[in-house]
């Protein structure tokens, strides 16, 4: 896990941990690659689509963790796969990579569908403390 | 002294149709047909597309997501290819999917492109550049 502290350093684009984190949490080359977008109001269109991810994505979470019944797994697996496009999209690999853990999932019962869905989450929160950062650091 | 009568056609509109149940891909989208002087209408299901299609078919082209609640970008891609009035839209799916079935399916049903995710902005732009590029040669045809 990321601390708070060690996204607050790693701020600057030439810090290692930044340079580490593209790896596994955020690549932040393909989330800046959307600067090239001009948005219609004139608006940083990196922060417009963090503020959208980071609306939405903790309610499809909610939905795949309180999926249940008989076709939880045909939920899960919607949900799951709508969350990975964006995230990927956005160059947030460890979430992505968790939803296609859980897209790949053949039941949703047992240990291993409470084992991946926290993992999803814990994904997300390294996702979101990044994103958290790297919108600060545009707003300065 | 013969009288002619000219008539202008209406100018082509340039509404391109959006359906995804993804906010971030969806703001992308029109974020990007805005800049290429597109009007882009948002549908945020597949349902909610069909529904628009029903009643509406003055459209330069179609982005569909693949997968989306109530109604999949496959469905909606019959429905077009098999109405008269719809038949003619370019129709540019987008998906998460890994599956090589999938995209032949789309193809085959009569999608003009498609672009899988992640994409970049360029990928995307060029896409959809493409696919209004292809509006264009069918309705000059």
């Amino acid at each position: 896990m990321v601390s708070d502290s060690a996204i607050r350093s790693s701020e600057g684009t030439d810090h290692p941990l930044r340079a580490s984190m593209a790896s596994d949490v955020l690549d932040y080359d393909v989330l800046t690659a959307f600067e090239s977008v001009k948005s219609d109001d004139d608006q940083d269109i990196v922060i417009e689509l963090m503020d959208l991810y980071l609306n939405s994505a903790p309610r499809r979470i909610e939905e795949i963790r309180n999926a249940t019944g008989d076709d939880a797994r045909c939920v899960i697996k919607h949900l799951a796969h709508t969350l990975k496009g964006s995230s990927s999209t956005l160059g947030l690999r460890g979430v992505a990579n968790a939803c296609q853990q859980l897209e790949d999932l053949s039941s949703t019962s047992g240990a291993s569908a409470n084992t991946l869905v926290g993992n999803l989450e814990s994904r997300f929160a390294e996702a979101r403390k990044a994103l958290i950062a790297e919108r600060s650091r545009r707003t300065r | 002294m013969r009288e002619f009568q000219i008539t202008f056609k209406p100018p082509a509109p340039n509404r391109v149709l959006v359906a995804d149940d993804d906010p971030v891909i969806t703001h992308l989208l029109t974020t990007i047909l805005k800049q290429q002087g597109c009007e882009p209408v948002v549908a945020n299901d597949g349902r909610e597309a069909y529904r628009i299609l029903q009643s509406d078919s003055r459209f330069r082209a179609a982005i569909l997501d693949l997968s989306m609640p109530f109604l999949g970008g496959l469905d909606l891609i019959n429905y077009m290819r098999s109405e008269r009035r719809l038949i003619r839209i370019p129709i540019m799916m987008i998906t998460a999917e890994q599956d090589i079935k999938l995209l032949a399916d789309s193809l085959s049903a009569g999608a003009t492109a498609f672009l899988p995710k992640p994409f970049t902005p360029e990928q995307l732009d060029s896409a959809v550049r493409l696919l209004i590029g292809s509006s264009k040669a069918k309705r000059d045809h």
